[in-house]
């Protein structure tokens, strides 16, 4: 348990070092987040006051694009392949004869990596987005423990995806094929593109029975209220759980691959 | 001197291209790949549509002819400038000392470096978009016009060229940081899709008085639609376009100058 | 009438040391610390001329100066003070026009196209030194029968062997007929036969075209094949610009022999010690000694050695560059 832990506060600290690294992704999210929040606004400049499309006001929908921006390091929606690379060095080989689980070393490091960039990216980030806009706020104390308490839940669910899309490196040999598609899936399936409600009612539907609304869509929906906090967190327990499994099962194929091939 | 090392230039490039189509397998599937992963933004914008009835004004058409403009040109650079992001670590390397050994412009030279063909995954469905949304809408086409396209494809090409020069030229001073570029990059490229007027003010001057990217397609995008500039700016505003990104291409010109001067002074 | 080449008239160059500031108060403290930054000399004063086809060796411990001095005479290092003349060219000031009259070979990067076959590298290269059509063939012939190509010539750059990737730098290098050829450690890493190879070639070279060549190289051997004069750096200044014979003759006269012994030899052997020679170490059967090579012979040596033990083995040590610079150091204190 040790050394998980440590393994943690290693990988915690390192992004510390990284602190050019932090500003320039505030500044990039900023400006997405300001661009986006921006065309929304003009959506639904052509509806009602106060209207509500798929469940949003303009300002829950800007509100949204904040969150969402300010999610993505923490959650490390896009790019993540440090398993896929460990592959391609050989280390893969070294990393999995330690005495510790696999999953969990690398789950221990990525926690770490989140908690850090919860404080350097989604803290400063939804900052940028109250100065800049009118956001909506949790009603209650108890909602924003809730939202806070989400957040580990998407990482994991999110972690889960990052693992199991990695370690098909093991069986495919160019994972750029895997990797484009996976980032546009991703970017869709956890609501982060659109709120998964915007799209026409089957794909909605379709979207909503998926484990990846967890990473983004969920957490969006405790803070604003459109779900109640049980709900929403008993979701990514759910979504976790059956992903950990997942990522477990695969990870015992592969690694007797592994060990039958000698990588 | 400048004729021969334009065909140079042209001569690698063609080497390189040559190169990267004969991975036939590889090649195909990096340019598949990059198409999927443009559709991204593509879906976005019909799911939009399908809730909402237009963006300030704007039709579903109209949003997408500026889509199918930005992605044609934004492909374009980074299919042909690609290789300046291949300077930073040629400079960690010591591979750039060479650059300087020949009798040629270390830009060119950067920029063939590398090439990247997968863009052609983006550029295709760009025109892909394009050609939807112009086969949606009535526009009265005349030379002009045709013209004018041509000029939005040339000017943004050559904006996103600088755009990318820029963070070859920070990664001579440092490597920290220099990913904030891509806010101006991919950020450029992201609100070049949407019409101008429904950003916030701030975000309008930033685009369009300091990285001209608003310039490039929105106006010269209203004069080939026939439509008014709610924000009440004449027509003439579409030639400070290329007028812009001229001299933006100027300022990043010198600041390559400085960049290599810098290296020649300090070492790296 | 004199033909100078290559021209260095108090070359300096410095640079400064950036200060590391630790921690997250540190970088703060480094925003606003305007102290002038400590600055490190890398070449003090260096003043030579090279005539037409002089083959010059430019030798030095590691951070002597050499491969900054060489920067500056190709035009990538501009000096902070003092003049350079190439070809007539001042260097950093026209570089292109310069890059047209040099060739340079960096022993440990490589000039050519990592993705390209070596053919198609060389032929890129004839488009941008614009040679023409008829020259680039003279010389690519020339290249392949000397430097033997033609196994190699459709290989890709990245999967050639270290040999043959420095035979094709010598070739692109040479390619559009420069006079002027500059090689920054050539024979690193080689085999002993790449090594003659290539030492055969620049001679030739040298001897046949007039190529002026400056060879920059921690291998005294490699001097020792090909240059008649030397010039020593260290610590950014020239220690010594003359012939080599002469150089040797004041320097470099000690060497070292190891003897392994059959079994540890009799404790006398430690009289062999005088002026001339000393027993440096002594291990078990194992004995270093060094000597005078001007003073004793090493089969004289070996011979008088071996009256205190039976020998097994030997080898010997020619004095390393360091060495050298060592004793003239030494000398000059003395």
């Amino acid at each position: 348990m040790r050394i998980y832990l440590e393994l943690a506060r290693l990988a915690f600290q390192q992004q510390f070092a990284y602190r050019a690294a932090a500003l320039a992704g505030l500044f990039t999210n900023s400006i997405f987040g300001a661009l986006l929040a921006s065309v929304y606004v003009g959506l639904y400049s052509s509806q009602a006051d106060g209207a509500s499309v798929g469940g949003f006001t303009v300002a829950q929908t800007v509100t949204y694009v904040w969150i969402g921006q300010s999610l993505i390091a923490p959650v490390y929606l896009w790019g993540w392949w440090e398993i896929i690379q460990s592959i391609r060095t050989g280390a893969v080989v070294t990393d999995m004869l330690r005495p510790t689980n696999y999953f969990t070393y690398w789950l221990s490091r990525d926690a770490g990596r989140a908690a850090a960039h919860t404080l350097l990216r989604l803290i400063p980030t939804l900052l940028v987005g109250a100065l800049l806009f009118d956001l909506v706020y949790p009603d209650s104390p108890a909602r924003g423990l809730g939202f806070i308490a989400s957040l580990p839940l998407a990482v994991l669910v999110s972690f889960c995806f990052r693992f199991m899309t990695n370690l098909w490196g093991f069986w495919i040999l160019d994972h750029r094929g895997i990797a484009g598609f996976s980032m546009v899936a991703i970017g869709v399936l956890s609501g982060h593109l659109l709120p998964i409600s915007w799209y026409p009612d089957p794909i909605r539907d379709a979207i909503n029975l998926l484990p990846f609304r967890a990473i983004v869509m969920t957490p969006v929906e405790i803070w604003l209220g459109q779900v109640s906090i049980a709900e929403g967190l008993a979701l990514q327990v759910f979504w976790s759980v059956v992903m950990i499994a997942a990522a477990q099962a695969l990870q015992s194929v592969a690694e007797r691959k592994v060990v039958v091939q000698g990588g | 001197m400048l004729r021969n090392e334009l065909a140079v230039t042209l001569r690698i490039m063609g080497i390189r291209w040559r190169g990267q189509m004969a991975y036939r397998a590889s090649f195909w599937m990096q340019v598949v790949s990059n198409f999927i992963i443009n559709t991204a933004e593509v879906l976005a914008l019909f799911a939009m549509f399908y809730r909402f009835d237009d963006l300030g004004g704007w039709t579903l058409a109209e949003v997408a002819f500026l889509h199918g403009i930005s992605m044609i040109t934004f492909s374009i650079a980074d299919t042909i400038v690609v290789g300046l992001n291949a300077v930073p670590n040629q400079i960690r390397m010591g591979e750039f000392d060479r650059v300087l050994i020949r009798p040629m412009s270390s830009w060119l030279q950067s920029v063939v470096s590398e090439v990247s063909l997968r863009h052609l995954g983006q550029f295709s469905q760009g025109l892909i978009v394009f050609i939807y949304a112009v086969s949606n809408l009535s526009i009265e086409w005349s030379l002009a016009k045709v013209g004018v396209v041509a000029m939005m494809v040339i000017v943004g090409f050559a904006l996103f060229s600088a755009l990318f020069t820029v963070e070859a030229i920070l990664s001579f001073w440092t490597v920290n940081g220099v990913e904030a570029v891509n806010a101006f990059t991919y950020g450029g490229s992201t609100l070049a899709r949407f019409p101008l007027h429904v950003l916030e003010r701030w975000m309008r001057f930033l685009f369009l008085w300091m990285v001209p990217v608003g310039f490039v397609s929105y106006y010269p995008t209203l004069y080939v639609l026939g439509k008014e500039d709610p924000l009440g700016n004449p027509a003439w505003f579409m030639f400070l376009g290329p007028l812009f990104v001229l001299l933006f291409c100027l300022l990043i010109a010198w600041g390559w100058g400085q960049a290599i001067r810098r290296y020649r002074s300090t070492g790296s | 009438m004199t033909d100078t080449m290559i021209s260095a008239q108090k070359l300096i160059k410095t640079f400064p040391i950036k200060k590391h500031h630790a921690g997250a108060l540190g970088a703060l403290r480094g925003l606003v610390d305007r102290t002038p930054d400590e600055q490190f000399t890398a070449v003090d004063n260096i003043s030579f001329e090279i005539e037409r086809g002089e083959m010059v060796g430019y030798i030095g411990p590691n951070g002597a100066g050499k491969s900054t001095t060489i920067k500056m005479l190709t035009g990538i290092l501009v000096p902070s003070s003092g003049e350079a003349t190439v070809a007539g060219i001042t260097p950093w000031e026209n570089r292109k026009q310069l890059a047209r009259q040099i060739g340079v070979v960096f022993g440990q990067r490589t000039q050519l196209w990592w993705d390209l076959a070596l053919i198609d590298s060389l032929d890129l290269l004839r488009h941008m030194y614009q040679v023409p059509e008829k020259r680039f063939r003279e010389n690519l012939d020339h290249a392949r029968e000397l430097l033997d190509l033609d196994d190699f010539l459709r290989t890709p750059v990245r999967q050639l062997s270290l040999g043959q990737r420095m035979r094709g730098d010598l070739a692109a290098a040479l390619l559009h007929d420069p006079p002027i050829l500059y090689l920054d450690e050539p024979t690193i890493g080689l085999d002993i036969v790449a090594k003659a190879r290539m030492r055969e070639f620049l001679s030739a070279l040298n001897r046949d075209r007039q190529v002026t060549i400056l060879l920059t190289t921690h291998d005294l051997a490699d001097i020792e094949h090909l240059c008649k004069r030397i010039i020593v750096i260290d610590h950014g200044q020239v220690m010594y610009d003359g012939g080599l014979d002469a150089l040797r003759g004041r320097f470099g006269g000690k060497r070292h022999i190891t003897v392994d012994f059959e079994q540890e030899p009799d404790d006398a052997i430690m009289t062999l010690h005088n002026g001339q020679i000393s027993v440096v170490e002594r291990t078990g059967p194992r004995v270093r000694i060094a000597f005078d090579r001007t003073a004793i012979t090493a089969p004289e040596l070996l011979a008088r050695a071996g009256r205190y033990g039976s020998v097994r083995d030997m080898s010997i040590e020619e004095p390393q560059i360091e060495e050298v610079i060592r004793q003239m150091y030494e000398g000059a204190r003395v």
